[in-house]
């Protein structure tokens, strides 16, 4: 889009502005209505046009580097114009060489882009006139009185255009043709940000993501972050480094664009299944509010006691408490404070955080539930709104029909959070280190602009990643751990057991006896069966050879690419299938009562230590079969494996010592 | 010793020969394609129309809508690159609704690859009429794409059959002219049924006043004599026609104001 932009002359401060709409501009700024909140003590002493409809990437430009020069106060066209066209220089330039009409071509083009108004001051005058007696076409108190609405509707988001539309044409229908005004004097208030969904961002900004970003994100992506700023200070002169706001990647593409009439107008690649973002595209934020305080008055035992935790679960959920309880000393770091919770598979995550989300509403505060994958977020949904029956809960994912409903409590698939911005007082981000979210800096990026900048954030994991435990174990971290399960029983161990490669079984046609042997005694006590394999290939020909094997025993196999996956997934829950073959697709989230769990080929490549212990945590998940059977089978040995044991071990051991174990499992 | 082992494997990546991610289905498969940024599997899997069965629209399963219609139509024929299978419409979808412009120049070559069908279909009829030699290479005189209305070039920022006929034009050394504008927004068409968007098409384009001049004088100079103006409308998918047909009427009318015999030919990139 192209919007207007102008220079304003304030007590000896010059500031640029963008509008949506000059009237809202010229009303406000005329002075009309003094009553108003903050207006009337302005006084403007002098107004120039740049232009009525610049790029709004170029405007933003303008808008933040701006610099005041002296004597700007005397300044005429010639000089606004030489003034524009060097802070506009590379764009200029750019724009010449993707072979886009020239300067002279551009400015000449819509007439004055920016030529001045015939007198300088005429445009303020002009407006007085006009105001005087409030004989504006705009009804100026139905429209405070539709920014209210409109400020409220989106507070703590970050949207685009399309997607402002879409949120008003469900809530605000009457506001539908009359945003652009409403969101004007909002940005004039301070209570908007109006700004270019691709741009530069402020340096300060940018160090600060660097240090900010999870440790989740994996070395190389922080590295990759911390690359520009590097750059910063050489290319801060020549060109500033753009990225899309929405989602922190650069913008990859770069095309011809009919709204803001470039020949090269930037857009993101990255974010593009939530609607895109570009250079001209506006993006809307709703300033920053200062997040609550949680009151330590909440007591970590009576709140085990309402919501049925088990010793270990308060203790960690008392100790997340007291993190959202301190006081921040260090909120001048302009970042959310973190904590992990670290809890293993079957430690009844979900009951943990309910106390925490007590705590945050309870002190008037939002917050925000957040999972990598739409299926934990289905499963999670009622489970919230039981736990929560007073507050209106808004479930977030691609197509949901939710989009839009505003409520205190949210829950969400990491990609809704690009739609936010400094939204939340908590911020609880569960099995952060579970395919998408893991080693995406995107959504990292996402996560952070979410919570507030003096909010806090919990991330909840079974296995978090090595860079975040070697944060734990420096003490750079605060966390809890969880070691034991809720029934209070150790986790299975898992056993070794020597066997061919699963290629070398389909070659030669037969499975190795010893395995077999295994699957015959879980079988045999009628524990149903999770077989990992590592590749999709192999699914079919080991079903062949299991069910030549086990006549009479219901053998299935599902993958990602199997479109009957989620029936399947329900009858082996339903028992309907004892024994069923699959990939580490079904690692997470499924949990069946009596179950065994077989890793053949335990040794590749694409297990890796978090993956294995995640498969291992199938086993021995109810209270009445605590004791599941977990076998590691592979030719190799390898350092997988012997981490995803020693992982095990390790809770096990930390359990005992804090005498969480109550029954130790007869072996 | 695990940072060594991980600055080994990153140091393995770097080396190793990287593949670019395919547009379509982001897997990093092996092999060289014959479209650019699309993997051989996905290739492989396009639904082309190589021979249509009705051709007179051009569509790869009978069609009973060119049988019933009883009146003249105002173009010679309709020729699409691919049947608009969910996949494709995946694909579509994704440049024209997500904006994913990286699109753009594949939907383009595959656009080129039905011109260049036609072009070969026109010319083995023309060597079996046994005219003239100079008649036996057919080749178009002008694209014309067709617009979409102002707000929705505003909210998407480029028109899909432009950016196509672009393609084509560039590689094919034919000129592209917008003769045509839409006068009113006539929404979404995936909404609409087949009588709506007929009675709809009817009023929705004009002339395009902007390039008049340049139009007539495109005419003066570049027209061929001996033969009637082919010009081709392109857009990206035929669905009833009523589109082109419509728009087709608006340039038969143009090219008789100006007294020459214009035969009008429609290319798509989808028929569905």
């Amino acid at each position: 889009m192209r919007t207007a932009v102008y220079v304003l002359e304030c007590r000896g401060i010059w500031r640029v502005w963008i509008s949506l709409d000059l009237t809202v501009d010229r009303w406000w700024w005329s002075g009309a209505g003094l009553e108003s909140q903050g207006r009337g003590l302005v006084t403007v002493d002098k107004l120039v046009l740049i232009s009525p409809a610049l790029p709004l990437g170029w405007a933003v430009k303008l808008r933040d580097h701006f610099k005041q020069r002296d004597g700007m106060r005397n300044w005429g066209t010639k000089e606004w114009g030489q003034y524009v066209s060097s802070v506009l220089e590379p764009e200029l330039k750019e724009e010449r060489e993707a072979g886009g009409i020239g300067e002279k071509e551009w400015f000449s083009d819509g007439g004055s882009l920016w030529r001045l108004p015939e007198q300088s001051g005429g445009f303020i005058e002009q407006s007085r006139k006009n105001n005087d007696c409030r004989g504006n076409d705009l009804d100026y108190a139905l429209l405070e009185s539709e920014v209210e609405q409109f400020v409220h509707a989106v507070a703590g988001r970050s949207l685009l255009q399309p997607e402002i539309e879409a949120l008003l044409a469900e809530g605000l229908p009457e506001l539908m043709g009359r945003w652009r005004q409403a969101a004007q004097l909002a940005h004039l208030q301070g209570r908007l940000e109006l700004t270019a969904a691709v741009g530069c961002d402020a340096p300060a900004a940018h160090g600060a993501r660097a240090r900010q970003l999870p440790a989740g994100a994996g070395t190389l992506a922080r590295a990759a972050a911390r690359l520009p700023h590097v750059w910063w200070r050489g290319a801060v002169a020549r060109r500033a480094v753009s990225r899309c706001l929405r989602c922190g990647s650069a913008p990859t593409g770069r095309t011809a664009c009919a709204a803001c009439g470039l020949m090269g107008c930037a857009y993101c690649e990255a974010c593009l299944a939530l609607g895109r973002s570009r250079a001209c595209a506006l993006l809307l934020r709703s300033a920053a509010l200062p997040a609550v305080r949680c009151t330590a008055a909440l007591d970590p035992t009576a709140a085990a006691g309402r919501w049925g935790l088990s010793p270990a679960q308060a203790g960690a959920a008392g100790a997340a408490l007291g993190f959202l309880a301190e006081r921040r000393e260090c909120s001048a770091k302009k970042c959310p404070e973190r904590f992990l919770l670290w809890a293993v598979t079957g430690a009844g995550k979900t009951e943990m955080i309910f106390p925490l989300l007590e705590a945050v509403l309870a002190a008037g505060g939002r917050a925000l539930v957040a999972t990598p994958r739409r299926d934990v977020v289905l499963e999670l949904a009622p489970r919230l709104a039981k736990a929560f029956p007073a507050e209106i809960l808004a479930v977030l994912y691609g197509g949901s029909a939710e989009r839009w409903v505003s409520g205190r409590l949210t829950l969400a698939t990491t990609h809704q959070l690009l739609r936010f911005h400094r939204g939340f007082d908590l911020v609880i981000i569960d099995e952060l280190d579970a395919f998408p979210y893991h080693n995406d800096p995107l959504l990292a990026y996402a996560a952070e602009q979410a919570c507030k900048v003096d909010g806090s954030f919990i991330y909840l994991s079974a296995t978090p990643p090595q860079e975040m435990q070697r944060l734990v174990r420096s003490g750079r971290l605060p966390h809890a751990r969880v070691p034991v399960r809720f029934h209070g029983h150790p986790l299975p161990v898992p056993q070794h057991l020597t066997m061919t490669s699963v290629q070398t079984c389909l070659k030669r046609g037969n499975l190795p006896r010893s395995l077999i042997h295994t699957l015959r005694k879980s079988l045999e006590r009628v524990a149903q069966i999770f077989c990992f394999v590592s590749r999709i290939a192999h699914i079919e020909g080991l079903l062949v050879l299991l069910r030549r094997s086990f006549p009479g025993v219901v053998i299935e196999g599902t993958s990602s690419k199997d479109p009957f996956r989620a029936e399947k997934v329900t009858a082996f829950r339903n028992r309907a299938i004892s024994l069923l073959v699959t990939t580490t697709i079904l690692e997470r989230g499924v949990t069946v009562p009596r179950s065994d769990v077989f890793i053949l080929d335990a040794d590749s490549d694409l297990f890796d230590e978090a993956s294995l212990v995640q498969m291992a945590g199938r086993a021995g998940r109810s209270k009445d079969d605590p004791g599941g059977h977990v076998v590691f089978a592979s030719p190799q040995w390898t350092r997988s494996q012997r981490g995803a044991i020693s992982q095990i071990r390790t809770m096990n051991m930390i359990a005992r010592r804090k005498g969480y174990i109550s029954k130790e499992t007869p072996r | 010793m695990s940072s060594l082992f991980s600055w080994l494997t990153k140091a393995q990546a770097l080396l190793s020969p990287s593949i670019t991610p395919c547009l379509t289905c982001g897997k990093r498969n092996p092999g060289s394609s014959p479209l650019p940024g699309v993997c051989r599997i996905c290739v492989e899997a396009i639904p082309w129309i190589s021979s249509p069965r009705c051709l007179k629209c051009g569509r790869h399963v009978g069609c009973p809508d060119c049988t019933r219609s009883s009146e003249p139509s105002p173009i010679i024929c309709n020729r699409s690159a691919v049947a608009y299978t969910s996949v494709m419409r995946e694909w579509l979808g994704q440049y024209k609704y997500r904006g994913n412009e990286r699109y753009g120049l594949l939907l383009g070559l595959m656009l080129d690859r039905a011109y260049i069908a036609l072009k070969e279909e026109k010319r083995s009829a023309l060597l079996s009429q046994k005219t003239l030699i100079i008649h036996s290479s057919w080749s178009a005189d002008l694209l014309v794409p067709v617009p979409v209305s102002d707000s929705r070039l505003r909210e998407r920022g480029f028109n899909q059959a432009e950016r196509l006929a672009d393609v084509l034009s560039k590689r094919r050394k034919i000129p592209q002219l917008p003769l045509l504008i839409r006068t009113h927004h006539t929404g979404k068409q995936s909404f609409k049924s087949r009588a709506e968007r007929i009675a709809d098409m009817k009023h929705a384009f004009a002339e395009n006043p902007a390039v008049t001049a340049q139009f007539a004088d495109w005419m003066k100079r570049k027209v061929p004599l001996n033969r009637p103006v082919r010009i081709i409308i392109v857009d990206d998918i035929y669905t009833t026609g009523s589109t082109i047909r419509a728009c087709a009427d608006i340039v038969q009318q143009m090219g008789s104001d100006y007294g020459y015999r214009v035969e009008v030919y429609s290319l798509t990139w989808a028929r569905s």
